[in-house]
């Protein structure tokens, strides 16, 4: 192990200082300081404020009453459920999740098998998945608004073109919500398209090529060596993509700000308003706490599915 | 025998001419949006109004960049966003190393229970901390402060970057830590002389995550920096429009604007990006 070309007088000379001999501590030791930073943060920044979270929740605190915290018990909680908003944003929110999520899955599996293709330049395939990831989800809101923008919008343009009638997509809950809707899906498919393409890569040539000489055709190749073969990505996929799509609020307050009514804003959008606009500290709390049940729920199965992966 | 197989009837499948379609199909749906954004920041506001509306802009113009800087102050949310980020980035990094190679390296009993407590915290939705974090940073006078972003947004990269560099330090043999330990480095002199440089590339790729997750953020900088000359640039960006105008051209400038320094991030490293994704994604 010892480098030979050491002379014994320059390995002495090479010890390190004092400090530095302190920071060298026993493993567990060591392990215990590195890991600090990120239990620290981990604590202030998520643990506290989730049972802090659910403290303020059993309390009426709104700072502009100016009124000290009351504990209130289940109030805030019997008040969503007469709370008309409440349930029109939740499920707006799930139905955004149980749209998108599936929507994103599908476009994001054309993208990524178009992508798999043998190209022999790779870049330009490579930047038309990743220019839609790094672009802000608040930005792609306000790039498609002016998209389905009724007078001057590309959209309505191009179905002129095919001699449909253009709509004033805002105008309407139901256009305003697919306009959102397929937004998400060509924000979010791309990501998608990445981890999908990441398993194609991954899958050695000579399945395909096995199913060939047995005179298997494209489709049943996919279904039989493809899809049961990217499972695992697609599954760490969905998962993600539906813990992001339940805390949707960027591209919905960018495009709509919620309207027509309140027909397009979803829970984080309500959690949103009740705290920093409302400034109702004790309802907004309620709210997020039953939106972090929804998340831990999809995250519970998440965990489930990685271990027994293992 | 792939070639047998691909100059028979199916070489369509495998040919010129499908590689070209899908080549045009995946550049529209990544470049169309942000093609159309600037092609309508090039427009005159008179352009824009007529019918049916153009394609190309026939007289580009520069205008609306000057007036996107002129009439709200888009270099101080530039420059906001990119300290916010690039400092986010720097803590998200330096806390990241530490607790990777802690889980990589030191033969932790707790191993499977720490790295499942990270990914277990990093789907923890954002948006129901903001009431606690909004109590905090006003107990804590933070408010309108880089530190009320930075701290949040450290917090937001650390899981899937900690995971990213795990796998990327496992790859690194022990033998050359043990050889500098040898030559008298610490561990930790190990860590940052050896084990670092010899992943720079997976620590660089872990940072562009971590720039871009907080370039991207809205919701909490929309909530803690209300402070004029604090506003990050989607924030900044929604000052545009008026109580009845919507300035697209402008809001388009000032959105190309928004989109080049990390499309110039994108384009420089394409290729580690998407390695380091789908590392990330796969195995977080």
């Amino acid at each position: 192990m010892t480098p030979s070309t050491l002379s014994i007088t320059d390995r002495i000379e090479k010890q390190p200082p004092a400090w530095s001999r302190w920071l060298d501590l026993s493993d567990r030791a060591l392990a215990v300081l590195l890991l600090a930073p990120t239990a620290i943060l981990l604590l202030l920044i998520i643990v506290y404020p989730v049972l802090r979270l659910g403290y303020t929740s059993f309390f009426s605190l709104s700072l502009t009453s100016g009124l000290p915290a009351e504990f209130v018990g289940l109030e805030n909680y019997e008040l969503m459920f007469t709370d008309p908003v409440f349930w029109e944003t939740t499920w707006n929110t799930v139905l955004i999740t149980l749209i998108t999520v599936p929507g994103a899955l599908v476009v994001g599996m054309a993208l990524a098998l178009l992508a798999n293709l043998p190209f022999r330049t790779q870049w330009p395939v490579r930047l038309s998945l990743l220019i839609p990831w790094a672009l802000p989800l608040s930005f792609a809101g306000l790039i498609f608004a002016w998209f389905f923008h009724s007078e001057y919008g590309v959209v309505n343009d191009v179905l002129a073109r095919f001699g449909i009638e253009g709509v004033i997509w805002f105008n309407s809950p139901n256009l305003a919500f697919a306009a959102i809707c397929l937004t998400i899906i060509w924000k979010t498919s791309s990501f998608m398209a990445l981890i999908i393409l990441a398993g194609l890569q991954t899958i050695p040539r000579s399945l395909y090529e096995a199913a060939d000489v047995d005179g298997a055709g494209r489709i049943r190749q996919f279904f039989e060596i493809t899809l049961p073969l990217l499972k695992p990505a697609i599954v760490v996929a969905l998962i993600f993509r539906t813990i992001t799509a339940l805390q949707t609020f960027d591209i919905p307050y960018m495009m709509t700000g919620g309207g027509p009514g309140t027909s397009t804003a979803t829970l984080a959008m309500y959690i949103h308003q009740n705290t920093v606009s409302f400034l109702d500290l004790g309802y907004g709390s309620a709210l997020a706490v039953v939106m972090f049940v929804l998340s831990m729920c999809v995250t519970v199965v998440y965990l489930r599915i990685i271990r027994t992966k293992d | 025998m792939s070639q047998v197989t691909a100059s028979g009837p199916q070489s369509f499948f495998t040919g010129k001419p499908l590689r070209l379609i899908a080549a045009s199909i995946l550049l529209v749906n990544g470049m169309f949006p942000a093609l159309w954004i600037l092609f309508t920041s090039l427009k005159t506001e008179a352009e824009l109004t007529v019918k049916p509306i153009t394609w190309f802009p026939h007289a580009p113009t520069v205008a609306n960049y000057m007036q996107a800087f002129s009439d709200q102050p888009l270099h101080i949310f530039l420059f906001n966003s990119f300290m916010v980020a690039l400092l986010s980035t720097c803590t998200t990094l330096l806390v990241a190393v530490l607790a990777a190679y802690a889980i990589a390296r030191l033969n932790l009993r707790y191993r499977g229970l720490i790295l499942s407590a990270i990914i277990a915290v990093s789907t923890f939705p954002l948006v129901t901390l903001l009431v606690p974090l909004f109590e905090i940073m006003r107990t804590l006078n933070l408010l309108n402060t880089w530190i009320a972003l930075i701290l949040p947004y450290t917090v937001l990269s650390l899981p899937v970057c900690t995971l990213m560099l795990v796998s990327f330090f496992e790859g690194i043999p022990r033998d050359l830590e043990n050889a500098a330990m040898i030559d008298g480095c610490t561990r930790l002199g190990a860590l940052f002389k050896v084990v670092v440089p010899l992943c720079a590339p997976g620590v660089f790729t872990a940072g562009i995550l971590a720039f871009v997750n907080a370039w991207d953020e809205f919701l909490l900088a929309l909530s803690f920096n209300s402070n004029p000359a604090l506003r990050t640039l989607p924030v900044g960006i929604q000052l545009y429009q008026g109580e009845f105008a919507f300035p697209w051209p402008v809001i388009s400038a000032a959105l190309v604007v928004g989109i080049v320094p990390v499309a110039i991030l994108i384009v420089i490293f394409q290729e580690r990006v998407v390695s380091g994704l789908t590392a990330g994604g796969i195995k977080g």
